[in-house]
């Protein structure tokens, strides 16, 4: 029995063609052709609020094109209500003071595509023959296969925050297609969301050694008159030496009656003036 | 999601830009960033956590009374790669914390700078990862 049972582990050993292999000349040759993008990249608006210590100053809103007057081109059936939107300043300034990226009450937009691609956060580029991720200190996580296939099939296919990304490599420059975002907003001032049938287009390059850029181009013929055209720009960042794994488990702001307040700390406090 | 709020945002930007003091997980415009206030006092606990690191500080009220202030910071990922550690501050220690205060005058306030009892500031010398 022993024997036997010896006889038949030597051989699943033998015959796994996963064990111990290696990767194939093939794949490494197809490594050797792709550009290096490896390392630590950060948003315009990250550069701006990581100085110093997380506090930030004049100019994050500026940093940001898909948070305020971003003006995306509506249909024409839709514009009314977008202006009338940025105009009501009262309640602008009541979401301002209730705003969040993360934990109870929060605007969920941090954790969708495009977005994403223009919140103040690091992420982290990995580039393989077969796909590239994009993996943001948050937790969000982008898949862009690079393999040769396409999208699922319709019944294989359901809207995702980050939708379904494919791409091809076209010299240096990663051409990223990208559907099935789940319905919903998309820009920070206004509630229009795009549809389920928007479709995304990037092309993403290395501008120089420091410098990431993504031209990125959004149709939706539900919702925009034209196809929106971004170009955002990523920053390396050499003060940041591994991820850091986040949460919002200590959020101590949470939303009361509308507004931000700080909660004190779980910790039970001394008296005042006891040190 | 509320759509009211989303809804509401529309001049958002003008109010987070107003608000000046704008982090990655909300907006700042709960502090007077137009004000500048040096707390000096004892820290109770440095709270290392995300999405925001806290420093709970007992030291005078605006009105000179002791009260205990939260000072609320960056991420811990904001924080690292501004030279701070989980131990870099310590239960007991002194320090004095520049903070742009709460709007509402509770002892609540977001973080600028620190320096220890030397007068150094806190927080390592940056290192840069190599390239």
């Amino acid at each position: 029995m022993i024997r036997t049972l010896a006889v038949l582990l030597a051989a699943a050993l033998v015959v796994s063609p996963a064990h111990g292999a290696r990767n194939s000349q093939r794949r490494v040759q197809a490594f050797a052709k792709l550009p290096d993008w490896s390392g630590m990249w950060e948003t315009a608006s990250s550069k701006v609020i990581t100085n110093p210590a997380g506090t930030g100053g004049p100019g994050f809103a500026k940093a940001n094109q898909l948070w305020g007057n971003s003006n995306p081109p509506f249909k024409p059936e839709l514009e009314a209500q977008y202006r009338a939107g940025v105009h009501d300043a009262a309640a602008a300034a009541a979401f301002a003071n209730s705003f969040k990226g993360c934990g109870e009450g929060a605007v969920q937009l941090e954790k969708t595509f495009p977005f994403v691609m223009d919140s103040p956060m690091v992420f982290e580029v990995t580039v393989t023959p077969e796909q590239t991720l994009l993996t943001f200190d948050h937790g969000e996580i982008r898949y862009i296969y690079t393999d040769g296939r396409s999208h699922p099939q319709q019944d294989d296919l359901w809207p995702t925050p980050m939708g379904d990304s494919v791409g091809r490599w076209h010299g240096d420059t990663l051409v990223i297609d990208t559907i099935a975002r789940t319905a919903g907003p998309f820009v920070l001032d206004s509630s229009i969301g795009l549809s389920e049938q928007a479709h995304f287009i990037e092309r993403m390059r290395m501008i120089d050694h420091n410098t990431l850029e993504d031209q990125l181009t959004i149709e939706d013929p539900q919702r925009l008159a034209t196809p929106w055209k971004l170009t955002f720009r990523f920053t390396r960042a050499t003060d940041l030496d591994r991820m850091i794994p986040y949460d919002c488990e200590a959020d101590r702001n949470p939303i009361v009656n509308g507004k931000m307040i700080i909660r004190p700390p779980e910790a039970p406090a001394q008296p005042a003036g006891a040190h | 999601m509320a759509r009211g709020r989303l809804l509401t945002a529309g001049l958002a930007a003008c109010a987070l830009a107003a608000a000046g003091a704008v982090r990655a997980h909300h907006s700042g415009a709960m502090f007077d960033t137009q004000k500048l206030v040096t707390l000096t006092g004892t820290v109770r606990l440095f709270q290392w956590a995300n999405p925001h690191c806290w420093i709970q500080l007992y030291a005078p009220a605006l009105d000179g009374k002791m009260v205990e202030w939260s000072v609320e910071m960056g991420s811990t990922t904001e924080l690292y790669r501004s030279g701070w550690r989980p131990h870099t501050l310590q239960a007991g220690q002194k320090i004095s914390v520049v903070v742009h205060p709460a709007r509402d005058g509770s002892p609540g306030a977001a973080f600028v700078s620190a320096t220890g009892e030397d007068g150094a500031a806190l927080g390592k010398v940056l290192k840069t990862v190599a390239q």
